[in-house]
């Protein structure tokens, strides 16, 4: 009452002096009286709800529904995937009408660029105003701090009393929506990543090499090194290209038996398993000591590069392969093929399993509903129309790929790393966003040719920033 | 002597009158000021709304924990001791973003002021080539940034096979080199601002220069370069400082080439502190600490306008003072 008489008092106050006739109406009076109502009108908007949502104590809440009084069902849905395609759409009308009692509101995000969309999440699950059906991507690490903050809730009640067939989408993408034995998203889109050298197979065979198996893990690390030398060719073109960003870092040690963080998501492993350092010092060797690979910065226009000739082997992922062969067009002198990297002694394929999942508010009030939906939108039908009108890369079921070879036989090459991946370590802290910029920021630096840095200072200044993302506190 | 007395019959009416025709006054003037009020309402809304409100809640966000998910939470000084203390980045970038002012300011005001001093000359078809000048500042940022990028590719652009066509054996890496970097996001403004705002209002500036003094310094026998370094130059030196003043503070919040074309690479090259502010805010959702950057920030370029002003008394002529 004090605030508002405050707020609201100058405003009555200037209005019976109006009407009366009997004041002024002074400046400061005026400025005041905007001030005070837009300053108190913002701070109303921009301050965060008296308590956020809370998360229920025990997990999952009941697969219960609250219908309206006209016994109408509402679901909320917020995405950023598929928007403008009539993919969203479809899914809505035919889950409507197979259950008329529920009405179901999409709401597109469409922020500029992805990251922009969690921001704008974020801000609707603090304003209460976040959807029932969501997606935090893993891939993009919000996945894990979702689960953290108690903004996604566990699917396993939900998934038990439906009893929900979990073997219909691929074991490690399965894997990936588990967090802590609990099971927090259905799949839909996804991908094995980094995972491939993608490669120009006309200068390939040109230069007198015998294209690998596609779907064979048959090629050492030293034959690809050693194909990177003999394809190289100063000043025009490179037999090897990559990044160092967090996948490419990830992938490329589990290449080499190791890994770049532990699976807890707490420590480095640069700098005490040698496995992991011989697998630096691979990428070292190629780019800093012999300099025969691009500068890792310039990796952005690759694509064109591999399909003008000017890089026959580039280290990418399943779909780059897909991608990389629809951009050979025109008469582009450009063909696609694969090759794997060796497999692990423990009989892993080097792989970072990437990919999205569909989750449910935690606070939502119609869970079973939600539950509903999301089987509906990640089935076989939906996961498939989300590759084929949606235009994303659903590789997560394999009645899907089955139906993707169909249509393009290059799908088969993905089979043995998406039904034998890696899935992704992320901090345990919730820091995922930060992690890979340290990744990709000191990896760059200690791999661009042009900054010599020496192998030892390179691989501690790359793992000291890491661990160091990894010990800050929770975010 | 005039002596008035109190049953004077003149005065009363004329005291009345007065009372009257500034009542009158006094009323037309409230309600003048009552509707002049009402015009800038919406103005002042906007200003308290979303200018001052959202800045004072950012002041008072800065001394809090928030992550936007949990409400704030009251930390005290922790965030501006934290920038100070505890973050790799704040001083590199700091740096960084001065580097690139230092560089990108003088180049741009002095490439536009020689340039409309050239354009200023009655030629034929000068018109022409000011509209050719001028056309870069209007191709969209991202446009720009994305033409650069492929034209100083340093492994496959254009302008780096010219140069090794031309004998170069190591051209710049640009956008990819650490080094080259800043200069390449230097390039980027330069091609956009040379010919842009700060030309046109140099042009404006060279034509309110009275020709007499032209006149004046001829008939003394001052060549070219002497009218221009003694009269020409003088006399834009109000043009000068307010195009320094609106480049360092633009050159300062610089953040937009830089998180297209490189998101701060490589290296952390081009990690400007606008962008870790950004960073710091939109990508890792450290809000409160982002926003004791940006007040920390704001505080800073509030000084050095506040130097440049003072500085300025000692080198702006104001023509007739």
């Amino acid at each position: 009452m004090p605030f508002a008489a405050a707020v609201f008092g100058p405003i009555l106050y200037a209005q019976k002096s109006e009407i009366a006739m009997t004041k002024n109406i002074s400046r400061r009076q005026l400025l005041k009286t905007i001030g005070l109502t837009t300053v108190a009108g913002a701070l109303a908007a921009c301050a965060p709800p008296a308590a956020a949502p809370a998360a229920p104590a025990s997990g999952a809440a009941a697969p219960t529904t609250a219908p309206a009084a006209d016994g109408k069902v509402s679901l909320k849905w917020d995405t950023f995937r598929a928007p403008g395609t009539g993919w969203n759409e479809e899914r809505i009308k035919t889950f409507t009408e197979k259950n008329p009692n529920v009405e179901i509101e999409f709401r597109p995000l469409t922020g500029a660029s992805q990251q922009d969309n969690y921001g704008k999440m974020y801000a609707q699950f603090a304003a209460g105003d976040l959807g029932d059906v969501i997606a935090f991507d893993p891939s993009h690490f919000h996945f894990w701090r979702a689960i953290n903050k108690g903004i996604i809730t566990p699917l396993d009640d939900l998934a038990k009393s439906d009893n929900t067939d979990l073997t219909q989408w691929y074991e490690q993408f399965m894997n990936l929506q588990r967090v802590n034995g609990k099971l927090y998203g259905l799949p839909s889109w996804g991908w094995a990543g980094q995972d491939t050298m993608v490669i120009n197979a006309i200068p390939f065979k040109e230069a007198g090499l015998t294209l690998p198996d596609p779907t064979a893990h048959e090629t050492s690390m030293d034959t690809y090194a050693e194909w990177a030398r003999k394809l190289y060719q100063k000043d025009s073109v490179f037999g090897l290209a990559t990044t160092y960003d967090e996948g490419h870092l990830v992938t490329l040690t589990r290449a080499f038996n190791s890994d770049l963080i532990d699976a807890e998501g707490k420590k480095s492993l640069l700098a005490t398993d040698t496995k992991a350092q011989d697998a630096l010092r691979w990428a070292y060797k190629l780019a800093v000591e012999e300099k025969i690979m691009p500068r890792p910065a310039d990796m952005a226009d690759m694509v064109a590069a591999q399909v003008d000739g000017k890089v026959i082997m580039r280290w990418g992922g399943s779909l780059d392969v897909r991608n990389y062969k629809k951009a050979i067009t025109g008469g582009a002198k450009g063909e696609v093929a694969q090759g794997l990297l060796p497999m692990r002694t423990d009989g892993k394929a080097p792989s970072q399993i990437r990919g999205g999942t569909w989750n449910i508010l935690q606070t939502s009030a119609n869970p079973g509903v939600a539950y509903q939906f999301l089987k509906h939108i990640t089935s076989m039908e939906g996961s498939l129309g989300f590759n084929l009108v949606g235009g994303q890369g659903a590789f997560v079921r394999p009645d899907v790929v089955a139906e993707l070879i169909k249509k393009d036989a290059i799908h088969e090459w993905f089979i043995p790393n998406l039904e034998n991946g890696i899935i992704a370590h992320a901090p345990a802290n919730s820091r995922g966003r930060e992690y890979n910029d340290a990744c990709s920021n000191w990896g760059t630096k200690m791999m661009d040719p042009n900054e010599n840095i020496p192998f030892e200072q390179g691989l501690k200044d790359l793992h000291d920033n890491i661990q160091k993302v990894l010990d800050m506190e929770p975010a | 002597m005039l002596k008035a007395t109190p049953t004077s019959p003149s005065l009363t009416p004329k005291t009345s009158q007065r009372t009257g025709k500034h009542q009158r006054s006094s009323a037309a003037r409230r309600r003048d000021n009552l509707y002049g009020y009402l015009f800038l309402t919406p103005w002042l809304i906007g200003f308290f709304g979303l200018f001052v409100g959202p800045g004072l809640y950012s002041l008072y966000l800065s001394f809090t924990k928030y992550d936007v998910i949990s409400p704030p939470t009251f930390i005290g000084l922790k965030n501006y001791v934290d920038m100070f203390t505890d973050d790799d980045l704040f001083w590199s970038s700091l740096l960084r973003t001065a580097y690139y002012a230092g560089l990108s300011v003088p180049l741009s005001v002095i490439g536009s002021m020689f340039l409309a001093i050239l354009l200023n000359n009655k030629l034929r078809g000068i018109t022409i080539y000011r509209t050719l000048f001028f056309m870069p500042s209007l191709v969209p940022l991202v446009a720009s940034v994305i033409l650069f990028k492929i034209l100083l590719n340093g492994d496959f652009g254009l302008v780096n096979e010219g140069l090794r066509a031309l004998g170069m054996e190591n051209p710049p890496g640009w956008f990819a080199d650490s080094k080259w970097a800043i200069p390449s996001l230097i390039l980027i403004r330069l091609w956009g601002s040379l010919g842009g705002t700060q030309m046109i209002i140099f042009l404006a500036g060279l034509q309110g220069i009275p020709t007499e003094l032209y006149d004046a310094a001829a008939i003394d026998g001052a060549s070219a370069w002497q009218r221009t370094r003694n009269v020409t130059i003088p006399l834009l030196t109000p043009t000068i400082f307010f195009n320094s003043v609106l480049g360092i503070i633009g050159a300062l919040q610089t953040f937009a080439a830089a998180f297209i074309a490189t998101q701060g690479g490589p290296n952390f090259a081009t990690w400007f502190f606008a962008l870790h502010i950004w960073k710091q805010a939109f990508d890792y959702f450290n809000m409160g600490y982002a926003a004791a950057l940006a007040w920390f920030f704001a505080i800073l370029i509030v000084i050095l306008t506040l130097i440049q002003m003072r500085l300025s008394k000692r080198f702006v002529f104001y023509y007739g003072e």
